[in-house]
């Protein structure tokens, strides 16, 4: 992605007085074209009733700028899109070096964890469809 | 200092010096349950014809239902009360009743005491209607 | 000077949920403050690698016990959006009158809190004894106090006849009456004022820069309310976002004391307008699989919420994500703090109304 680009339009949302919404991360599963899968990132812009967008697609490894200078509330969902997806966010205002979230996997939802857990259970691809229902506990009890 | 007796709450602080509680002597007075409260699935054998469409319904999987073996078993721990499993049971075997899961049902029953989480039924015959057999 | 730093949570009497706050003190002065959430993470959004699409509404409710019907509505309208699905004009009506009530409800029990934090437990008794009536409405007619599962894509699953309508806003006008009482010892009790007039001031200009939501930027001046995007059937009522000019704690207390007001009016609305006669439909059937992606607004008791749903034709969505309003004013919080003393500090946390389970999800 274009960082300095990018940076100059977010500047401009801040400077008429747009808020930001949110950043949302959707991980991209690796395939043919895309081996080690990607990120889809967009960030979300309100202003009164409106809401806008930027999206960009970026790799694993691929260096996304912190909207930190414009909108410096940004560091939790960069922390976030970090510590849960393995974005590399540069320059965050706030850097809370992977403390933010306590989880049991690294990266939960990087491209290539997401891809193993769905090998793992069968719902990978066109087996989504057809995939079965989370299965009961084993119980117990006597007579079980 | 103000005077106690103009602050705002002073008023409704007398008051409640003579006004009743305001909660129940709970156990020994019990608040009557209303009619549509999700308290727990209850099971009536005695119409399943274990067609498995609870079982595939319900999204917390806490029911198991097999045609071969004509047994159903219900997991309370397991059950969010959802009603899903209410709503399509085309035999109305599965009901909704306002009464609560009772607060001792326990994991593990084999350590005494409680009601077991886990309710089976395991038909070799269709019993009369409204006998069923629990765990 | 010589810096402490004081951990703050997860286990503090103030806070109803495990929030950490590292505060670095100087003398009794915060100079910064270092949030860690991830207590309660529950990963509920991943949930919807194995959980189907029709059954992630229970998961969604499931985000916090506050704020469960929002999230529930919030869930099956960013379905309702990708599928093209038109809800039943009654089930619109009828998820407003369970929203405001969330509101109501949500309001009472954060005065409470708040009350209690401040050191008034004889308000925060009140403040829950009233909140009891709402929980009873709701049992009464969606099943559940907490958890409701009425929400369901297409619709919701129980109507509520007019008659019990009519009785819930001659409930709620005897409920008001009752509130104004209480309300008035939040406005005038010189003890309340002391300990909330001018602290933790969040000016306009900073509310916008930390992006704050909900009543936390109301009270500062911010006309923002997602209610008047109009959507969810909220063109159809008559209302102005509450706001308030003075930006501190004391100000944040009364943008929610006239939020109940507030809302207790709109349900009375809602009964008055909403088309007569039972037996309506309450539910379309929605057939087939989602396939694309929605951004959905909704304005949750303690702000903006934004859910993010991505199909792909199967039955498990790809994404799922509610970036809830604490999430959204968590920087705001933490900007206030600094450079107040640390008998302040719990005051100003509870004043943006934290929900951590929406929050950490």
């Amino acid at each position: 992605m274009d960082g300095e680009r990018f940076l100059a339009r977010v500047a401009a949302y801040r400077a008429d007085g747009w808020r930001l919404s949110v950043i949302n991360t959707t991980a991209v599963l690796p395939s043919d074209e895309l081996p080690q899968g990607a990120f889809d990132i967009s960030w979300s812009f309100a202003l009164g009733t409106r809401l806008e967008h930027l999206r960009e697609r970026v790799v694993p490894g691929e260096e996304v700028p912190s909207v930190s200078p414009s909108f410096p509330s940004a560091f939790l969902y960069e922390n976030e899109m970090r510590e849960l997806f393995g974005v590399d966010v540069t320059g965050i205002a706030v850097d809370l070096r992977g403390q933010l979230y306590r989880t049991a996997t690294r990266v939960p939802f990087s491209p290539g964890a997401i891809r193993r857990r769905l090998e793992a259970t069968g719902r990978l691809g066109d087996g989504a469809r057809h995939a079965a229902k989370p299965q009961p506990r084993p119980t117990t009890e006597a007579g079980a | 200092m103000a005077n106690p007796l103009s602050l705002p709450m002073s008023r409704r602080a007398l008051r409640n010096l003579v006004a009743r509680p305001a909660t129940r002597r709970y156990p020994a007075e019990v608040r009557p349950r209303f009619p549509g409260a999700r308290g727990q699935v209850v099971f009536d054998p005695s119409t399943c014809v274990f067609c498995n469409l609870c079982a595939r319904r319900c999204p917390a999987a806490a029911i198991e239902c097999s045609r071969e073996e004509r047994s159903f078993a219900l997991d309370q721990m397991r059950c969010i009360t959802c009603g899903v499993c209410v709503e399509v049971c085309n035999k109305h075997s599965l009901s909704m009743s306002p009464e609560p899961r009772p607060a001792h049902a326990v994991h593990d029953a084999s350590v005494g005491g409680g009601r077991p989480r886990r309710q089976e039924w395991r038909l070799a015959e269709r019993p009369a209607a409204g006998a069923g057999s629990g765990a | 000077m010589k810096r402490t730093i004081v951990p703050l949570g997860p286990q503090h009497p103030v806070l109803p949920e495990p929030l950490v706050l590292d505060l670095v003190l100087e003398d009794e002065r915060v100079v910064d403050a270092v949030p860690t959430i991830g207590y309660i993470h529950r990963g509920l959004e991943a949930m919807v690698e194995k959980v189907e699409y029709t059954e992630m509404g229970f998961v969604a409710e499931r985000i916090c016990g506050i704020c469960s019907f929002m999230h529930g509505m919030g869930f099956c309208a960013s379905i309702e959006d990708i599928m093209g699905v038109e809800v039943p004009e009654r089930a619109r009506w009828l998820r407003l009158v369970w929203a405001e009530l969330s509101r109501i409800q949500s309001h009472l029990l954060w005065l409470g809190l708040g009350s209690d934090a401040f050191g008034f437990e004889n308000l925060f008794m009140h403040c829950w004894r009233m909140r009891e009536e709402i929980l009873d409405i709701f049992e009464a007619t969606t099943g559940g106090r907490i958890i409701f599962s009425v929400n369901r894509i297409g619709g919701v699953k129980r109507d509520i006849a007019d008659s019990e309508l009519a009785g819930i806003a001659e409930r709620l006008r005897a409920l008001g009456e009752r509130f104004a009482e209480i309300a008035r010892v939040f406005r005038a009790d010189p003890s309340i004022h002391h300990r909330l007039a001018g602290v933790g001031v969040l000016p306009a200009g900073e509310a916008l820069a930390a992006g704050a939501v909900g009543p936390m930027a109301r009270a500062s001046g911010l006309a923002t309310d997602t209610r008047l995007l109009g959507t969810h059937g909220y063109d159809r009522l008559d209302f102005e976002p509450v706001v308030e000019a003075g930006g501190d704690c004391l100000a944040r207390v009364l943008v929610r004391l006239r939020e109940v007001e507030q809302s207790i009016d709109l349900i009375r609305q809602l009964v008055d307008r909403m088309p007569k006669g039972d037996g309506q439909p309450i539910e379309t059937r929605v057939r087939g699989l989602p396939d694309g992606e929605t951004f959905m607004r909704l304005e949750q008791p303690r702000g903006e919420v934004v859910y993010y749903l991505k199909a792909n034709g199967t039955k498990y969505l790809e994404r799922f994500r509610a970036r809830t309003p604490t999430f959204a004013n968590i920087p705001a919080m933490i900007s206030l703090v600094r450079g107040h003393d640390l008998a302040d500090v719990p005051n100003i946390i509870l004043t943006i109304d934290p929900c951590i389970s929406c929050t950490e999800r």
